[in-house]
């Protein structure tokens, strides 16, 4: 029996090893995932988080500035109603499925500016495909 | 007027349902016939699959676009071998492809049991056409492939460009095989809950389908990375995306399942344990396919946007449900014959690696799921991002990694101290003089002290294993050693096929280290001339080249690697402008050698004042892993391929035991 109290400990020690691990990782690297349509109701409350916000890229509203010291870019990232939005600055690389009219994923932190500094834009995974296609069809002039 | 691919998926379930049912009644009344008459409607359903996939496939080239799915996915243009890959490049087209493998899987399961296993195959048949059931109703109900337009339109959406790769036309398939080889485990399982014959007969039977499940994930697994790497252009080639998680997630379960039958067929234990991993994987690989075609982690307003959600979750649900139910009520014909010996031992060190594998399953599924688990629980959707994964996901691989190079060196039942120290201890004081001698050379990252040392005792454990099992060949048959080597393997597919697996496992660790550790990235905007040093090159930009196809516009940057003051190479980032539909790609270019890759992209380009943005990667040891790949599927192979002398150690035989095989 001893032997078999040993392996139990062994495993309780594991299991609580994998807990703690799992606990203390998403304390440290959760973020909140939004709409924006939510983001902007409640903005005021996420200055200084690290937001992960689901919006829809403004037509007409991408700058892109090259200057030696690097590329940014600029756009606003609305309301699925286009009524409202927010200013994103990035500068990095931009996913190739990123344009104007489409749906994408900006994880950064909201700043007391009013501006969302972003970390990373991302835009639907191409094996979803299927949803892109849809919306293309019923959002906007299709290519 | 119905066409003739959905009038084989109408037909194709009935006929399912058929089987399903006659194969149940047949095996409870006992009544042979019908339980032959329930195999040649599987056959049938087969069949009519392969059907209506020849038929979309005659659509797709012969440019149907009246047909919604040809139009969404091929274009009159794409290539042939991309419009032949459209068959999986959407949501339709894959879930019947998903149906052919596992009616074939079905088919070729029915032929090797013609004669054998006679008391369980009504019952794996009922299992596997029960799934088939359950995709053919999503087929013919939910996402239908053939559904036709109103109209017929001049031209396809096309193949998103990002898909037009080649890893993506052989990715797909390999990662389906391996989730559909996962179900004939399953079904043997359950038939063996089913009847009661709860002995090792159907892990001996499943063991090769295990493997070759096993394979394939791996394979799906590599070549979607390989994708990544080489088409998203972010540098990496993992990013814990819920797709990704999604195919991982059996693998490991498989993976753990893979060392624990061994503890059942040896030693009668684990049976329950056994059946969970059976369970597990099979539930896992439906779950991946549920997160890869419905989207439900990623997109923000939650599944019910397809009707695809909820039938999943049924489906899901239900299984669960049926197999859980089932080993419940066979608990007690589950007993272990026997109990661990020591905690010193091979078993518990399988028990520790399988407890560790299914803590990381664990974790992936968690930090997968979880924004659907915080809205649930708090109204607020939370995520959790790659670091997530990364700090929980390290330590755990790094016991597993050591835990890889135990296993095999550790006696079974009890390991003294004697066979310790003649076994395990050479290699250990191999692996920390490699770390002193790390550090020695500078290497301060902690991650890397553990990783690199530990990998390498992994390996000396091998390479020794090897060498014993050569020099007793010798010894008592007096065979050169390289066909000591050859006899070796041959005579013993299974353990040094094994080996040689592990050999990939820990170049995959090498890889993941030196890239997630000694990564270098850089972001700069250059005009032409202008160079800047990169790691132990110096890049030079030297200027950009358009090109114009009626398809295509083409922006390539031309970057000079110089080493030591010479040209080395030229690499040529490239944009790629899609005219139809208008979407940009980006072409790496990578410079790729054993030590790591320089991985050149072309950010942005600027027509006014001609500067150039270029983001720039050093992936030390990255092609390591696409190597290791290679070798754990070469172990596979080895281990799996049919025939020869089928071997086993008698389980307790002497370590040396080279000699002492007997055959089953």
């Amino acid at each position: 029996m001893t032997r078999k109290k040993r392996f139990l400990i062994g495993a309780a020690l594991l299991v609580g090893a994998v807990t703690y691990l799992v606990y203390a990782g998403v304390r440290e690297s959760s973020v909140y995932y939004l709409t924006i349509d939510e983001f902007l109701h409640k903005k005021a409350t996420l200055v200084d988080e690290g937001v992960r916000v689901a919006g829809r890229v403004k037509d007409g509203s991408v700058a892109k500035k090259t200057s030696p010291t690097g590329t940014e870019l600029q756009f606003v990232l609305t309301d699925f109603n286009k009524s409202d939005g927010v200013k994103v600055f990035y500068t990095g690389i931009l996913p190739d499925m990123f344009a104007e009219g489409r749906d994408v994923i900006v994880e950064g932190k909201y700043a007391r500016d009013g501006i969302l500094r972003a970390q990373s834009v991302m835009t639907s995974c191409p094996s979803k495909y299927e949803a892109e296609a849809d919306k293309t069809g019923a959002g906007g002039p299709a290519s | 007027m119905i066409d003739i691919g959905s009038l084989a998926l109408a037909l194709g379930l009935v006929l399912a349902a058929y089987a399903v049912v006659m194969s149940l009644v047949g095996a409870l009344r006992r009544r042979r016939d019908l339980v032959a008459s329930a195999e040649h409607a599987a056959y049938a359903v087969w069949g009519l699959t392969v059907i209506a996939v020849a038929y979309l496939l005659q659509l797709l080239v012969t440019h149907d676009f009246n047909v919604e799915y040809v139009a969404a996915y091929s274009s009159s243009t794409l290539p042939l071998n991309y419009t032949i890959t459209a068959l999986w490049g959407g949501q339709q087209g894959s879930l019947l492809f998903w149906l052919l493998i596992l009616t074939s899987i079905t088919s070729v399961v029915l032929l090797q049991n013609r004669e054998r296993n006679r008391d369980l195959m009504p019952y794996v048949t009922a299992v596997l056409m029960i799934v088939s059931v359950f995709f053919l109703l999503m087929l013919n109900f939910i996402t239908p492939p053939f559904q036709r337009l109103a109209f017929t339109p001049a031209e396809g959406r096309d193949l998103n460009p990002l898909l037009q790769n080649y890893w993506m036309q052989i990715h797909p398939p390999s990662l389906y095989l391996g989730y559909v080889g996962c179900a004939v485990p399953f079904a043997f399982a359950m038939a063996a809950l089913i009847t009661g014959k709860l002995g090792d007969v159907w892990i001996r039977t499943t063991r090769r389908w295990t493997l070759f499940a096993w394979f394939f994930l791996t394979l799906g697994n590599l070549f979607g990375a390989e994708w990544a790497y080489l088409v998203l252009g972010w540098g990496g080639y993992w990013a814990w995306d819920p797709v990704e998680n999604a195919a991982f997630m059996p693998w490991l379960t498989c993976t753990a399942l893979l060392h624990s039958v061994m503890i059942q067929e040896k030693k009668n234990m684990l049976k329950v344990w056994n059946m969970v991993l059976v369970i597990l994987t099979f539930l896992l690989t439906i779950f991946g396919t549920f997160l890869t075609r419905s989207g439900v982690i990623s997109s923000v307003h939650s599944f019910t946007q397809s009707g695809l959600g909820p039938f999943f979750i049924g489906f899901l649900a239900l299984m669960s449900a049926l197999s859980i139910g089932l080993l419940v009520w066979r608990l007690p014909l589950l007993k272990s014959e026997n109990e661990l010996d020591s905690l010193i031992s091979r078993e518990s060190t399988f028990l520790f690696n399988n407890l560790v594998l299914v803590g990381i399953a664990f974790a992936v599924f968690w930090g997968t799921v979880f924004p659907v688990i915080s809205e649930a629980v708090r109204g607020v959707k939370i995520t959790v991002g790659p670091p997530f994964f990364n700090k929980v996901n390290a330590p755990l691989g790094l016991i597993l990694l050591f835990l890889t190079g135990v296993g095999p060196l550790i006696a079974w039942r009890r390991a003294g101290w004697k066979s310790i120290q003649r076994n395990l201890l050479p290699p250990l004081a191999v692996g920390f003089v490699s770390g002193v001698v790390m550090v020695g050379a500078g290497m301060r990252s902690y991650w890397a002290l553990i990783a690199f040392p530990t990998g390498i005792f992994v390996l000396t454990g091998i390479v020794m294993e090897y060498y014993r099992g050569v020099r007793a060949r010798q010894a008592v048959v007096g065979e050169n050693p390289l066909r000591a080597l050859f006899r070796l393997i041959a005579k013993n597919r299974r353990r040094y096929g094994g080996y040689i697996i592990h050999v990939g496992v820990v170049m995959a660790f090498f890889a993941i280290t030196g890239t997630s550790i000694f990564k270098q990235e850089k972001q700069i905007t250059v005009s032409v001339g202008q160079s800047f040093p990169m790691g132990s090159y110096t890049l030079r930009y030297e200027g950009i080249e358009q090109q114009s196809t009626p398809h295509i516009d083409y922006l390539r940057a031309k970057v000079a690697v110089l080493e030591n003051g010479k040209q080395v190479d030229l690499l040529k980032p490239e944009k790629r402008f899609y005219k139809k539909p208008q979407q940009p790609t980006t072409e790496v270019a990578i410079r790729s050698t054993l030590g790591a890759d320089l991985y050149t992209v072309l950010g942005s380009f600027d027509q006014d004042t001609k500067l150039a943005t270029l983001q720039v990667y050093i992936n030390p040891l990255v092609s390591f892993l696409w190597y290791g790949g290679l070798v754990m599927a070469l172990g596979t192979a080895i281990v799996i391929w049919p025939g020869g002398v089928k071997s086993r150690e008698p389980a307790y035989a002497p370590r040396r035991a080279g000699e002492r095989v007997v055959a089953d």
